[in-house]
């Protein structure tokens, strides 16, 4: 029977145990996990007397609160490392950055991998070709315990990739594209299966890009079917190559197919409060902006720094912009630092800070507050989320980001600004 | 609540009501109190003082959608929401849900939500999967699968754990 990607990797992790109609028994790989969610399973996980069931396929990183920005978090902070060391987590990165950054340069985050996580973006996993999904604290302890979860085996769409995508573009205006095709629920329950057949190839910062908005379509899974790219990005970072691919069947059922001509694409943009109220940036015209932010496991890798500081070309901010840029991990602000961006970004007016989640769910680093426009490469625009009620959203790529930045203004409409010519888009 | 009836006031919601919605980041914390405060704060901050034991929330599509943070969950059990009814729900919204003895069902029909009243008393009668509001016809739910009742049989995930 032909099959698709995702049900080929769970086939492969059948535990063995009776099937409960469509819900199925799987074994995974790897477990990840985060000082606020895993905090929350740390009683249940103690009275029940529970071991975790292989501490060599457990990644802990403590990104939400690194570091601790009050008492209360500072406590959560010190209790989830104390539980790490306690049980023996063979893989707890301190300060090292945000988890699913941590993940993917890892060598227990493989293609072809099971991999859940405690925390929704997990699904970014899938940009390597693993099938990886988040869930929450009790589905988390039970997996810690047991190396097992039960799953409903999903249905697949296909989306492949087609064309160039246009160097003003990146995985970004792809993934805020997909969120304008499905909306907020067009996938729910399903694993998106991305084909990458364009004609240059997706890097592999723009393949986690997509993999982790797919989450915000409501998709179980994420996922890239693997090819070179994603072996020469294990070969690497592991030394070795990885195991031989799976791969869809040719003649496997999908619910959906979608063609995508990336010829076609420019920067877009989600306004408040959605991540699928998303339009043209040449939609925008002269909304005033207080904050830029580029970071989270989103939007904070190389590619989006190299982007913001191509886009700036060392030239400052605008007045009344308060830029923050937090690297996705201490590896990429290490590349970063290396070659030249750190600095070229730092003489526009950048404020960096350390590798965590910081401003993305209103957690510290930048929050803000109630008279806030923020333009973020974060993948989450909720009312409330990024601090006060009143506080507005928008998303887009790093380099919009640092368009508006420059302007102060969120505005795609190609004029004179200032006296200086504005680049076109 | 007893095993066959749940019953209380409705709240209704719309679609893709948010886990930052339900519950705003800056309410995730261990402590019971602050969490159970939290639900719906940014909404409405009277929303939570009135609730009571219960209470039966019915929303549109894509119930919770967005974060695995299960302090929203723990914040609806804290402050004893009785069930959530609804057109549907994101994905591991419902699996935090089920995993914890939240009752949640699907409406049968999507158009039934237009039929609920808002503030008016309910009763969620588990045997028939109904909900049932006075001088209505009952609206039907979709009934848990076998495995979703496994899991509130024994309590939640956590209780099949032999």
């Amino acid at each position: 029977m032909p099959k698709t990607y995702c049900h080929k990797v769970i086939d492969r992790h059948l535990s063995g145990r009776a099937d409960d109609g469509p819900y199925c028994d799987v074994a995974i790989d790897a477990l990840l996990g985060h000082d606020a969610t895993i905090g929350l399973l740390i009683d249940a996980f103690r009275t029940r007397d529970l071991k975790i069931w292989d501490s060599g396929k457990v990644l802990f990183a403590n990104d939400h609160f690194s570091s601790p920005a009050s008492i209360d978090r500072a406590e959560i902070s010190n209790r989830f490392i104390d539980f790490a060391r306690q049980e023996g987590v063979e893989h707890l990165m301190i300060d090292r950055g945000i988890c699913h950054q941590v993940l993917v340069e890892h060598a227990l985050c493989q293609p072809g991998s099971l991999i859940l996580g405690a925390d929704s973006h997990t699904i970014m996993a899938g940009g390597l070709g693993a099938c990886a999904t988040g869930m929450g604290s009790t589905d988390i302890c039970y997996a810690l315990a047991t190396g097992r979860t039960w799953l409903r085996r999903p249905e697949s769409i296909k989306v492949v990739f087609k064309g160039r995508l246009p160097t003003r573009c990146s995985g970004r205006d792809i993934a805020l594209m997909l969120m304008s095709v499905f909306g907020e629920d067009g996938a729910s329950y399903r694993c998106l299966e991305f084909h990458d057949e364009t004609d240059n190839g997706l890097c592999q910062d723009d393949r986690f890009s997509v993999a982790n908005m797919a989450v915000e379509t409501g998709a179980k899974f994420g996922v890239f079917v693997p090819d070179a790219i994603t072996r020469d990005y294990c070969r690497a970072r592991d030394g070795a190559d990885p195991a031989p691919f799976l791969r869809p069947d040719a003649d496997a059922p999908y619910v959906q197919a979608v063609d995508v001509d990336l010829s076609r694409l420019s920067p877009l943009v989600a306004a408040p409060w959605s991540p699928a109220n998303v339009a043209p940036l040449t939609d925008h015209h002269a909304i005033p902006v207080t904050r830029a932010f580029i970071g989270s496991c989103a939007g904070g890798r190389l590619r989006d720094l190299e982007d913001a500081a191509n886009e700036l070309r060392g030239e400052k901010i605008h007045a009344n912009v308060r830029f923050t840029v937090i690297p996705a991990s201490m590896a990429v602000y290490r590349e970063a630092l290396k070659s030249g961006i750190v600095e070229s970004l730092l003489d526009s007016g950048a404020v960096f800070n350390a590798p965590s989640c910081g401003p993305c769910g209103g957690i510290d680093k930048g929050v803000l507050g109630r008279s806030d426009v923020c333009v973020s490469t974060s993948n989450r625009n909720f009312r409330g989320r990024m601090g006060h009620w009143e506080s507005r959203t928008y998303l887009a790529s790093a380099r919009t980001v640092a368009r508006a930045a420059r302007l102060g203004v969120l505005d795609g409409a190609p004029a004179q600004v200032a006296g200086k010519e504005t680049v076109n888009l | 609540m007893n095993k066959t009836h749940i019953e209380g006031a409705v709240w209704k919601f719309g679609d893709d009501v948010n886990t930052d919605v339900i519950h705003p980041p800056q309410f995730f914390s261990l402590d019971d109190e602050v969490v159970k405060s939290g639900l719906f704060n940014g909404l409405d901050s009277t929303l939570q003082p009135r609730l009571r034991p219960g209470d039966i929330f019915v929303a549109g599509r894509n119930f919770g959608v967005g974060s695995s943070r299960e302090t929203s969950i723990r914040s609806l059990i804290l402050n004893r929401v009785g069930a959530i009814v609804a057109i549907s729900f994101a994905r591991i919204f419902f699996r935090n849900a089920v995993n914890n003895g939240l009752r949640c069902f699907e409406l049968i029909a999507a158009d039934d939500f237009g039929r609920i009243d808002a503030g008016a008393p309910a009763v969620v009668d588990l045997d028939a999967c109904a909900l049932r509001q006075a001088g209505k016809t009952p609206v039907r739910l979709h009934p848990p699968n076998a495995f979703v009742n496994r899991i509130w049989e024994a309590g939640g995930l956590l209780e099949t754990l032999a």
